[in-house]
């Protein structure tokens, strides 16, 4: 199915030979995941430019509304990423974040909102490679699903 | 005697002796066959307290903003008392300044018909009070599943279903307003400094309040209902409640409004919860 594409989709289609190239807001953890993407970037490990990075201290900061408002205000794809379970660096963080995103999860899908819009993830701070495979995977399956436009706010004309 | 005198003496009891410097009821309301929040602080008043199939409104919303007042007596149904003792894990009133009057519910009405949250209610008798007035009412069975159909519709059936749904919204907040759950000071509706939801009545910002409204009360909504009754607009606001309700029921094992030493089901954990959504 041919979808219409936004004006910076169109932009990008210089470097992807016309593919839409989605834009992706990345909740990463200070601690963990940043740090791990800062790993793949220092050992100059390859994945995808879609993601735009929003540091957090921890997963548990992120509240299921940065989630939902970054739909609505244009990203095709939501990643939140935190310490493995028992690795907080707050002890407990992300177990609490994990009851919370579970909820948002199954809302979501509830909702009728395509699964794959919104990943979740734990990586450390040594795992570079791992984080380029899951920027790899969850754009890949964010250019499936194509542009956001479930919860995406029209601007007024 | 019959439950609404005993319900009146026992009233009028607490304020005579000085117990409770105010019981919370029901009394006629002025519209035919409705009932509205009573709020009793002379005994000679306690006579027209009433309870009934009227009496829908959850008086449990109300207690944030008396508790300042001293000790409370308040009738409870069995919605009710849940919503006190979600009130009480969350540390919003003091057990030791209420006393709960329980009374037992055979469903109440919403426009004449039995109300749909009442169709699966699994408490119709208060799961916390000082004391009976009258006796308890048979447990019910409650309706299968209710999600059943709509989460069988294909993920477009559903998202359009539900926009179709809030799209009537005229973001009145009512549902807010007779929510025991909602006693922010400040709701996230009203900050403005970020601003989290567009004041618009556009759909994305009506279908991004009822979400995030549905995330506040997972875990902590006892599914009384009382906010599908207060919509003038008629939105089903009970498939968001008992959606979350069911997630947390099936994910973490917990039924909100059950235990009062417990804390909500999403400020606990357990290290062994599944994440097999998570990669």
């Amino acid at each position: 199915m041919e979808e219409p594409r936004m004006p910076e989709a169109a932009a990008a289609d210089k470097t992807t030979g016309g593919e839409f190239e989605p834009k992706i807001v990345a909740f990463l953890c200070n601690w963990c995941s940043y740090a791990g993407a800062d790993l793949a970037g220092i050992s100059r490990i390859q994945y995808p430019p879609s993601i735009r990075v929003i540091r957090v201290p921890c997963s548990g900061r992120v509240d299921p509304f940065y989630i939902l408002k970054a739909l609505q205000n244009g990203a095709d794809g939501v990643l939140v990423s935190g310490c493995h379970p028992g690795d907080c660096h707050y002890l407990t963080g992300n177990y609490v974040a994990r009851r919370r995103f579970a909820v948002l999860n199954d809302l979501l899908e509830f909702a009728g909102i395509d699964p794959g819009r919104v990943s979740f993830s734990w990586v450390s701070a040594a795992e570079g490679e791992r984080f380029a495979e899951v920027v790899r995977d969850v754009t890949e399956k964010v250019r499936q699903l194509g542009p956001n436009k479930k919860l995406l706010k029209e601007p007024i004309a | 005697m019959s439950r609404e005198d005993q319900l009146r003496k026992r009233a009028k009891e607490l304020l005579a002796k000085k117990e409770v410097v105010l019981v919370l009821g029901y009394r006629a309301g002025k519209r035919p066959g409705s009932a509205t929040p009573a709020f009793v602080t002379r005994p000679e008043d306690a006579d027209g307290l009433i309870f009934d199939d009227r009496c829908g409104i959850n008086l449990a919303a109300y207690l944030p903003r008396v508790k300042h007042r001293g000790r409370i007596g308040i009738v409870a149904k069995g919605c009710d008392s849940r919503s006190i003792v979600a009130l009480l894990k969350e540390k919003q009133v003091d057990r030791g300044q209420l006393v709960i009057l329980g009374v037992g519910c055979e469903g109440v009405k919403d426009n004449g018909r039995l109300s749909d949250s009442c169709t699966t209610c699994a408490y119709p008798n208060p799961v916390l009070c000082d004391e009976m007035i009258g006796e308890k009412v048979a447990e019910r069975e409650p309706a299968p599943d209710p999600l059943a159909d709509f989460e069988k519709l294909t993920p477009n059936q559903r998202w359009q279903a539900l926009m179709d749904d809030v799209s009537r919204c005229i973001r009145c907040y009512a549902c807010r307003q007779v929510c025991p759950n909602c006693y922010c000071p400040t709701c996230f509706v009203d900050a403005n400094n970020p601003q989290w939801v567009g004041k618009t009545t556009a759909g994305s910002d009506n279908i991004m309040f009822h979400l995030m409204r549905a995330m506040h009360m997972a875990g902590r909504c006892v599914e009384c209902g009382t906010c599908s009754r207060g919509c003038p607009m008629g939105i089903d606001l009970m498939k968001f409640n008992r959606k979350v309700a069911k997630v947390v029921k099936e994910r973490f094992g917990a039924v909100a409004g059950m235990n009062p030493d417990e804390p909500p089901a999403l400020a606990a954990f357990d290290p062994n919860d599944k994440q097999e959504f998570i990669r």
